[in-house]
């Protein structure tokens, strides 16, 4: 399944460079995120605890960094699963930065996602409305720590 | 492995549930067991609310309107004598859930907590005006069918909280009607709406939800004002519904694609308009 999606930030594009790359922050944005850290210089762990209806599902998830173009573009793949579960779920990312005007960057990314197991007993119809209040979720949290610490 | 447990009055049920964190309040099973049995959920415990008596029960509430028990099986309601004009809708719904043996075992307690937007009760409910009886941790609380419906398939239901009863406000005399288009006999709506009369003037306005077209059934009350006194005017209805359709949400599923299902909110909003005016 394929998502796309931008937001601007309050915020210059080497602050929110840096930002993205921090795996503490990132953490507190991402909704369910109980825990990020670095393994080495292009690879994180994360896990992440998903709550659909009265499914919890919490995966562990590594992160690996395949091409980066400092203050423009990261492309990212994910790969997790859920413990002893037959969940899994995998992702390949794209994330560019843009200042269209001094001060103020536009985020964009796109993601093409696949779940399988538990969480897949809802449908592809009903996964993309979760994953597009996720993501407003973090959009929100996001901007709102970088403004505060722009400010 | 986990153990069912099955507490005698609330308060036990409560304590249970804040003593056992992983522990999982069990109404009448319908849904939860088959969801255990698939291993989509877990719990250590299954703390089942079918022998507290409180639960049970359809009579007169507090408030002058109805009072349902969280415990009352689908088919009780289904059969409930009570239910006549602006709750005919509720019985309706409930009789149209599934099938026979879902219909006994399931409750509108376990309905509800389960939020499955496609399911029967809400739109019947966020319609009546009905508001949604929490007990928890911390004490009581009643909340709308809106403001208890947070996102898809989320609810404002905190851990240790259970649904101890829903609160129908006084009806109203006027007709009512509960719509359900669905593939076949017992599934899921595809879409569904309920409709409910307000007077019998000519001044009369209707209250309509519709159900299965977003994470939470559409109501709208300023267009429902508009369209009050003009019951019978097929271009106010027409507008009524395009008001409507306008604020669905749905996804794309097995029962139909998101664009089918805004093709037949209009066609099914004035077909139910026509059920209470008695237009045809």
């Amino acid at each position: 399944m394929k998502l796309e999606g931008s937001f601007p930030v309050s915020a210059p594009r080497p602050v929110v460079w840096e930002a993205i790359r921090d795996p503490g922050l990132m953490a507190q944005c991402v909704p369910g995120c109980e825990m990020a850290e670095q393994i080495d210089d292009t690879s994180y762990r994360a896990r992440v605890l998903v709550k659909f209806g009265p499914i919890s599902a919490r995966f562990n998830l590594v992160i690996e960094i395949e091409q980066e173009i400092a203050l423009e573009e990261v492309r990212s793949r994910a790969r997790g699963e859920e413990g002893t579960r037959a969940s899994t779920v995998s992702s390949t990312n794209i994330l560019t930065l843009s200042e269209p005007e001094p001060g103020t960057t536009l985020v964009a990314w796109s993601t093409d996602f696949s779940i399988s197991g538990r969480l897949g007993k809802y449908g592809m119809g009903l996964m993309r409305k979760k994953v597009e209040s996720l993501s407003a979720e973090f959009v929100k949290a996001f901007a709102a720590r970088l403004e505060e610490s722009a400010a | 492995m986990s153990f069912v447990v099955a507490p005698q009055t609330v308060d036990e049920a409560i304590a249970f549930l804040a003593a056992n964190p992983d522990a999982r309040p069990m109404a009448g099973g319908a849904s939860l067991v088959a969801m255990k049995n698939a291993r989509l959920i877990e719990a250590s415990h299954f703390v089942s609310l079918a022998r507290i008596e409180a639960l049970r029960g359809i009579g007169p509430s507090a408030a002058g309107g109805l009072r349902i028990g969280g415990m009352m099986h689908h088919r009780q309601i289904a059969e409930c004598a009570d239910l006549t004009g602006g709750w005919q809708m509720l019985r309706q719904a409930a009789g149209l859930i599934a099938n026979r043996v879902v219909r006994n075992m399931g409750t509108i307690g376990g309905a509800i907590a389960n939020a499955d937007p496609a399911a029967d009760y809400l739109p019947v409910l966020a319609c009546a005006g009905a508001e949604v009886e929490l007990v928890g941790p911390d004490g009581l609380r009643r909340l709308a069918v809106a403001d208890y419906l947070v996102d898809w398939y989320e609810t404002a239901l905190e851990p240790g909280e259970i649904v101890t009863a829903i609160e129908l406000p006084a009806g109203g005399d006027g007709p009512s009607v509960y719509r359900k288009l669905a593939r076949t006999p017992g599934d899921y709506a595809t879409v569904s709406v309920a409709c409910a009369r307000e007077g019998a003037g000519p001044d009369s306005s209707v209250r309509v939800a519709v159900g299965a077209c977003g994470p939470a059934p559409i109501r709208d009350r300023d267009a429902e004002a508009a369209l009050a006194g003009r019951l019978h005017d097929p271009a106010a209805i027409a507008a009524f519904c395009a008001t409507l359709a306008e604020q669905a949400d749905p996804i794309d599923d097995v029962r139909g694609s998101a664009a089918y299902r805004l093709k037949l909110i209009p066609r099914m909003v004035a077909a139910a308009i026509r059920d209470v005016t008695g237009d045809r």
